[in-house]
């Protein structure tokens, strides 16, 4: 009964071509095929070829057009015939809009989800007929068990056993057990981060850095720091670590972004080095300054016009090409709406829904900066507080706070609270003291005065 | 891309590595002119190159020169921004030496 059903209805060569010609005319076409499809959905194994050549590439930074498929195909002997480049021509003309990508990538996978169904039925029907003896709940749980498989839309749902929970629980306690012991014995008391680091040091005490699926929301008012936030956090991972950063700015243009790190990394003055007031040596030191971004993991990509499904197909890309660890976001408020007609706490609510959904799937950690009122309050707070692992406000100590506050006398020259609002890990409601050199846009955890 | 355009660069592209895999190319003629497609049609970069170029075949008479010319093209790299600068200073070196 299986073999009666039509072998064409298995397969579908124009979706897949389809697919394969948007591969090597546009690079979103390109991102969105590498995320959701593996060489096995194709059927035709030239197609599968096809596919992986132009992945391949794609992970190399190459942009997999026609040429480079035919050149790369030839490199590697997969080229050889005359016809082999015939059926390239042929499928690189099944030209589609951009637009329509997802619906043929869908038409691959749906075809290739029926073919793995149908190798269940096979399977099932030879157990049938070898294994008459067996007993019945054990096959009709292996069957469910398969079929289950194939209905998960492959995405990464798993559910965890007894036995499974026991072992994760037994290796988490086992690691830390091991870091702590470690933390005695080696570091000598300095706590290893589980993730990257913040940094600041009071910070990563608390958090144990940022992981890997996290989001964090840093809030604070205009012109206290969003931005100097976002570089001081690059600087930290990216210059110091040397773990790869992608920076997504959505006012700031390329030479300002350039501007800011010089005076981060060397200490000098904003407006002198924007105004260009600087001596000889300044500039040596500057120029050495550069030198240490160059060596750095920091990507950034200024972009006006950014939405939130743009923000996904730039980190897929940028995860799959230079493995980035961290996206900064700055700033959501700034962020083109999905519909101009929802209000702006809906759409502050879809956009970090989104970004916390690419965290995990991407296993990077997500930081978005958002606008703070004028009251310090920030819009949306509650839901964007449901996402989010780490939530984080940055905001100037207040004048009563210097008189008054006996721990803040304990610090020297502290400007700004760093305060932990949520923290799904750890402690929260804390305030740390640090300082915030405006002028040079640096900021380090203020020092303790000793007693 | 225009719909021609389209058209128009995966009938070069195919016609090339059609004439490579028959060996009326060599591989290294081959990549070039792939490359040089994707330059001209993909890319859109590199006006300097399309012009020495026109200027040699305008100039050629298969003499050594030109077999030295030749020799220089097929050995750039076009993803090697140096590379190509080196390439098209000696192209034109040569090119001005056999004017004079």
């Amino acid at each position: 009964m299986i073999s009666e059903i039509p072998e064409e209805y298995l397969f579908d060569l124009e979706s897949e071509q389809r697919v394969l010609s948007s591969m090597l005319h546009s690079e979103d076409a390109c991102i969105e095929a590498y995320n959701i499809l593996i060489a096995s959905d194709f059927y035709s194994p030239r197609n599968a070829i096809i596919f992986e050549l132009s992945c391949s590439l794609f992970l190399r930074e190459v942009r997999p057009t026609l040429v480079e498929v035919l050149k790369e195909g030839h490199n590697l002997g997969l080229f050889n015939n005359p016809r082999d480049v015939e059926e390239l021509k042929y499928i690189t003309e099944h030209f589609i809009d951009d637009e329509n990508i997802k619906y043929w990538i869908g038409k691959v996978k749906d075809k290739s989800r029926l073919r793995k169904f149908v190798d269940f039925l096979k399977a099932s029907h030879e157990v049938l007929i070898e294994q008459q003896g067996a007993d019945v709940e054990q096959i009709l749980m292996s069957a469910e068990e398969k079929l289950t498989n194939l209905t998960a839309l492959e995405i990464d749902d798993r559910v965890d056993g007894p036995a499974d929970m026991a072992n994760l629980g037994y290796d988490e306690v086992e690691r830390r057990f091991l870091r702590y012991k470690n933390i005695n014995e080696v570091n000598k008391g300095l706590i290893p981060l589980d993730g990257l680091s913040t940094g600041f040091d009071n910070l990563n005490h608390i958090t144990l850095g940022y992981k890997p699926g996290d989001l964090i929301i840093l809030g604070a008012q205009t012109g206290h720091g969003k931005t100097a936030f976002a570089l001081h956090t690059s600087k930290a991972i990216a210059v110091d670590s040397k773990k790869n950063v992608l920076y997504l700015n959505t006012e700031m243009s390329r030479e300002q972004i350039a501007l800011r790190w010089g005076s981060i990394l060397s200490g000098i003055e904003h407006e002198r080095i924007r105004a260009g007031s600087i001596n000889e040596t300044e500039l040596s030191i500057i120029l050495n300054a550069y030198s240490r971004l160059r060596d750095s993991g920091f990507y950034s990509y200024p972009c006006p016009n950014l939405t939130p499904e743009k923000t996904i197909s730039i980190a897929r890309k940028f995860k799959a090409q230079k493995n980035i660890e961290l996206m900064i976001i700055d700033y959501v408020g700034r962020m083109d709406k999905f519909d101009p007609r929802i209000p702006e706490w809906q759409m502050l609510e879809q956009i970090v829904k989104t970004q916390k959904m690419l965290a995990q799937n991407l296993k990077i950690a997500v930081m978005c900066l958002v606008q703070l009122n004028a009251d310090g309050t920030m819009q949306g707070a509650r839901r964007m507080k449901n996402e989010c692992d780490l939530m984080l406000k940055l905001t100037p100590i207040p004048r009563e706070d210097f008189e008054l506050s006996e721990e803040i006398k304990k610090y020297l020259n502290p400007n700004y609270y760093l305060i932990i609002e949520k923290n799904r890990d750890g402690r929260s409601g804390v305030s740390i003291p640090i300082v915030f050199d405006l002028q040079k846009q640096t900021m380090k955890d203020a020092e303790r005065i000793s007693q | 891309m225009t719909f021609n355009k389209k058209k128009l660069y995966a009938e070069s592209a195919s016609m090339i590595a059609d004439m490579g895999l028959r060996d009326k190319l060599s591989k290294e003629e081959m990549d070039f002119l792939l490359s040089l497609l994707d330059v001209v049609l993909v890319k859109q970069e590199q006006p300097q190159l399309i012009q020495t170029l026109r200027n040699w075949m305008n100039t050629n008479e298969s003499s050594e020169i030109d077999e030295i010319i030749k020799a220089t093209f097929l050995a750039v790299d076009f993803t090697d921004k140096e590379s190509m600068e080196q390439c098209l200073q000696l192209v034109t070196e040569l090119l001005e030496n056999r004017g004079e």
